[in-house]
């Protein structure tokens, strides 16, 4: 019976089902696009960690022969083993294990280590791996919030859907509280009026949660596709092979079924609680429980603007979904358009145009030490370079007394601020990092030139400055003097062993920096940075080491050289060296596109979660709107009688459309306002940069979107409505 | 045998200073079989009694028994199961389903119970009531006098203990209205059914064995006519 009467009112009232089909269509689609993208994550940091850490998922260490070798093959959960010829040594053999079933690795381990003859310490886990399939050691205290992460997030998604959604379900419910009043006069149950409510919910979402699990599917398919095109040139990234699992298909439409059950049970469990009195009591026409007023669209737009205020705040729960799923969407779009548009400008400043001067291709020449490099002179000659740098970085420590503090530090309390992780306290003084950039030497003749002191490769440049730590803007920090510039040479320790020394000569002190794409001192403050040539390298290198593994190299191209010339000189350079070294390569230009790329892209992925939750919104106006005839003819018959005339009706819909898309304006706005003046005061940018640069157009497309589908849906309302005859539903007191 | 019997039953709605008490010590007892009409002005407290009477509101005080059952002591669901066994409910606007046939309407206390009609007696019911050829027909399809029918005759599937009805003639022309009090009327009769009819029409009331005069909320008389 209940089957009958729910199919029957399917089939007569499709209209206020549109919203809860829409909701839970994109429910499903978008718990289906969160679930496959934690699995492909998840799956790429499995691949990584093989990729980078080895497939292996246990490991045995210890003197092991033939035989012990034939037991451990032997076990009947060792799928394979391999003996880890790199890690193996004379005496110790270092053997890798793979299981068939990897969830009792943890007592099998042990188990094999014994029946060879060794103890318990002679096993270890790939517990980077084994945590990834939840398997986890009580000995491995490394935090693995991955698992916990995508739980909560899915709960939290799962939950705020509920909340979006459930007035749909409400909406539709809720027009038919008369009808369930008569069947409770008549000895429905509860029970029974809820899990009429819930079929019909299924009935209603259960092609829609799966189509919307299916697209999910295709389109996360799609974007890790397309994120792998835009990042392919991204150093170090590793390609995401895209995957599925029937367990995540179980798990995304068990979450979305969950989601859309709870959405429907909230609003059945409030009606099947009502009393058959107070259902059958209720009309299906719009009521004020209390008296309001619309003070602003009353003074604005006469007897139609109150209204038009007085329907809409009687509607005020039908819309809930709207008005929620429209501001949040829009409020999203809104602020994330700020907030890229704010990051891109950054980025353009501090580095893009920073740099604009400094490098057109940067190569990074992997575990190669600067003095073994010997292509410099090649790279010079190449046509269409202006200059080219060759450099490499190593960390040392220098001692800095209490008499060799500048003034203007001291004045600023010295070290006394200072974090110890980056200044130790010492007897005679601070130790603190000094960052070594090793630059070929024709590189640092150049600049000395730049400093204004004598060409020489006797010594090294010492930048003397240090940030203002009083100014916090890190756009333009203030700087002062770091040490006083009376020495002759500076001291300068091996990181680790600072009793083993090197001296070498000073040459200058200065503020300014060679070209190189380089930033100092932006995490450590009081680092000292000392510019030396490689010359001065060779003799120190002993004492002092520390060196980082790869060397750089920075090629400035002729002025206004294009993609095409730069792409040109590229190829040039890693044809000359790459046969030799192992290298990793960057182009201004393809960098700025790729960026660019990048943002635009995740731009357009979190613009259409913006986009997927208005979609909600406004199918609930279309589902409010098009029951109107069901809703309001009485409403409308009332005012027609007493001499309304249809365009003061238009009238009234006109401004209850405005309200509906504007309310999201209203809210926004200000929001907006407040959000982007705290971001522009943490970004040290003056607004009218911003302003130059503010996302209207994509705003006012969204919003323009938003206005012409919320007056569409008023404009189809409207036609039914004014299709029926208004003058019947007075004589009809049947309804 | 007493099928109904109301003692000392109040009804008080609002609080504080907005209470309204509809029923001031309500004292009433039914027989089985008896046919009662119930009138009153409008605003008497008529219509708040049968739905007391019918369960589906509460008395502020005193206690209503029906067939044995003390109403006061079922909670929602077993009030539900009541009403549907129990009691039969005709109002003056029908209600019935409009999205359901007629047959289905009027079977639907039984299919609730997930019972299976007794044939004979449906189509007794509906032979009755004149509804033979418009079972598979929608409300919206039959006149009102028609939609009233199919709504005493899903009051009566069940065969409940006491027939309610508010005002069933008052959406209804003068033909009709007769046609369904001598629906009732028959019904009493041929099938021993107990009615409580609450009109405000004296004309009406005329036609029960008893009547029971309500006003401010009190009985003022209580007249047999047989």
């Amino acid at each position: 019976m209940w089957k009958d009467y729910s199919l029957s009112y399917i089939k007569s009232n499709r209209s206020s089902s549109i919203s809860v089909i829409v909701a839970s269509f994109i429910s499903a689609l978008l718990l289906s696009l969160l679930c496959s993208f934690f699995y492909n994550l998840w799956k790429s940091d499995v691949d990584r960690i093989r990729l980078q850490e080895g497939d292996w998922q246990g490991r045995i260490t210890g003197e092991l022969d033939e035989v012990d070798l034939s037991t451990i093959q032997n076990y009947s959960n060792v799928e394979k083993f391999v003996v880890n010829t790199e890690l193996s040594g004379e005496q110790e053999l270092v053997v890798d294990l793979y299981f068939t079933n990897m969830r009792t690795i943890l007592t099998d381990l042990p188990r094999i280590a014994n029946l060879v003859g060794l103890e318990s310490e002679a096993v270890s886990y790939h517990h980077s791996l084994l945590s990834m399939y939840l398997i986890r050691d009580p000995q491995d205290t490394a935090p693995r919030l991955l698992f916990p992460a995508y739980l909560s997030m899915t709960v939290m998604a799962c939950v705020s859907l509920v909340l979006i959604i459930h007035n749909a379900f409400a909406m539709s419910m809720s027009t038919r509280v008369h009808q369930f009043g008569i069947f409770s006069s008549i000895g429905a149950t509860p029970r029974q009026i809820r899990t009429c409510l819930l079929q019909e919910a299924g009935m209603l979402t259960a092609l829609p949660i799966l189509l919307g699990n299916l697209l999910g599917i295709v389109i996360s398919k799609g974007v890790i596709a397309w994120a792998n095109t835009i990042a392919v040139d991204a150093p170090g990234h590793i390609k995401t092979v895209w995957g599925y699992h029937p367990l995540v298909f179980a798990v995304t439409l068990l979450a979305s079924c969950l989601t859309i059950f709870f959405s429907a049970l909230l609003p059945a469990r409030k009606l099947s609680k009502l009393t058959p009195l107070e259902a059958i009591r209720s009309t299906d026409e719009l009521r004020l429980k209390r008296r309001k007023h619309s003070h602003i669209l009353a003074f604005f737009f006469g007897i139609e603007g109150e209204l038009s205020g007085n329907a809409l705040k009687a509607q005020k729960k039908a819309f809930r979904t709207a008005t929620l799923s429209l501001t949040l969407s829009f409020l999203a779009f809104t602020l994330m358009q700020c907030f890229f548009t704010l990051s891109q400008i950054s980025t353009t400043m501090t580095y893009f145009e920073r740099y604009q001067d400094a490098w057109d291709v940067m190569v990074t020449v992997k575990s190669t030490k600067i003095d073994e490099f010997e292509e410099t002179d090649a790279l010079s000659g190449l046509s269409g370079v202006q200059n080219v740098t060759v450099y490499q970085k190593a960390a040392a420590k220098k001692m800095i007394t209490k008499e060799e503090i500048s003034e203007e530090l001291r004045a600023l309390g010295g070290f006394a601020n200072a974090p110890e992780a980056h200044v130790s306290s010492r007897d005679d003084g601070w130790l603190v990092n000094a960052l070594l950039v090793i630059m070929d030497d024709a590189s640092f003749l150049q600049y000395c030139e730049q400093v204004g002191i004598a060409p020489s490769l006797d010594g090294a440049v010492i930048l003397n400055y240090i940030r203002d730590i009083t100014n916090s803007n890190f756009r333009d920090p203030g700087r002062l003097p770091y040490v006083k510039e009376d020495s002759a040479a500076t001291v300068l320790r091996q990181a680790g062993q600072e009793e083993i020394t090197a001296e070498v000569p000073v040459l200058a002190y200065t503020r300014e920096v060679p070209v190189l794409r380089e930033a100092y001192g932006e995490l450590d403050h009081y680092v000292l940075v000392h510019f030396l040539p490689v010359s001065v390298w060779r003799e120190i290198e002993g004492q002092i080491g520390g060196t980082e593994s790869d060397s750089y190299i920075r090629v400035l191209a002729e002025d206004g050289a294009t993609l095409e010339e730069l792409n040109e000189l590229e190829t040039m350079i890693l044809g000359l060296i790459s046969s030799k070294y192992e290298t990793e390569s960057e182009n201004r230009i393809q960098e700025k596109l790729d960026n660019d790329e990048m943002i635009q892209g995740m731009m357009t992925i979190l613009g259409g979660f913006c986009v997927l939750l208005a979609i909600i919104g406004l199918g609930n106006v279309f589902s409010n709107t098009l029951g109107f005839v069901q809703q309001r003819r009485r409403e409308f018959a009332r005012y027609l009688s007493v001499g309304l005339t249809p365009s003061g009706i238009r009238k009234m819909f006109c401004l209850e459309a405005l309200v509906i898309a504007g309310r999201p304006v209203l809210i926004t706005l200000p929001v907006t306002a407040v959000a982007l003046g705290l971001m522009i005061r943490a970004s040290y940018l003056e607004p009218t940069v911003f302003l130059r640069e503010a996302p209207i157009l994509p705003v006012a497309i969204f919003l323009l979107a938003i206005f012409g589908f919320v007056a569409l849906a008023y404009y189809l309302g409207g036609r039914k409505l004014f299709r029926c005859d208004l003058s019947e539903v007075l004589r009809d007191d049947t309804l | 045998m007493e099928i109904l019997k109301c003692s000392g039953v109040e009804k008080i709605f609002g609080k504080g200073d907005n209470q309204v008490a509809a029923l001031k010590g309500i004292n009433l007892s039914v027989n089985q079989g008896e046919f009662v009409a119930i009138v009153g002005a409008s605003g008497s407290g008529k219509s708040t009694l049968l739905h007391i009477l019918g369960s589906v509101d509460r008395p502020t005080k005193g206690t209503v028994t029906i067939d044995g059952v003390n109403l006061g002591t079922l909670n929602s669901t077993a009030a539900a199961i009541f009403r549907r066994r129990k009691v039969g409910l005709v109002y003056q606007f029908y209600n019935l389903i409009p999205t359901l046939t007629v047959r289905k309407n009027i079977l639907m206390p039984l299919l609730l119970d997930k019972r299976k009609p007794d044939t004979a007696y449906f189509q007794r019911i509906v032979d009755t009531l004149g509804l033979s050829d418009r079972l598979e027909a929608m409300p919206d399809q039959l006149s009102g006098g028609q939609q009233q029918r199919t709504a005493i005759a899903r009051s009566l599937i069940y065969r409940p203990a006491l027939l309610l009805a508010d005002e069933p003639t008052g959406n209804l022309d003068r033909k009709n209205s007769r046609e369904i009090i001598d629906l009732l009327k028959l019904s009493n009769r041929n099938l021993k059914q107990t009615i409580l009819l609450i009109t405000h029409d004296e004309k009406i009331a005329l036609e029960a064995d008893r009547v029971v005069t309500i006003e401010d909320g009190r009985i003022v008389a209580d007249e047999s006519r047989r």
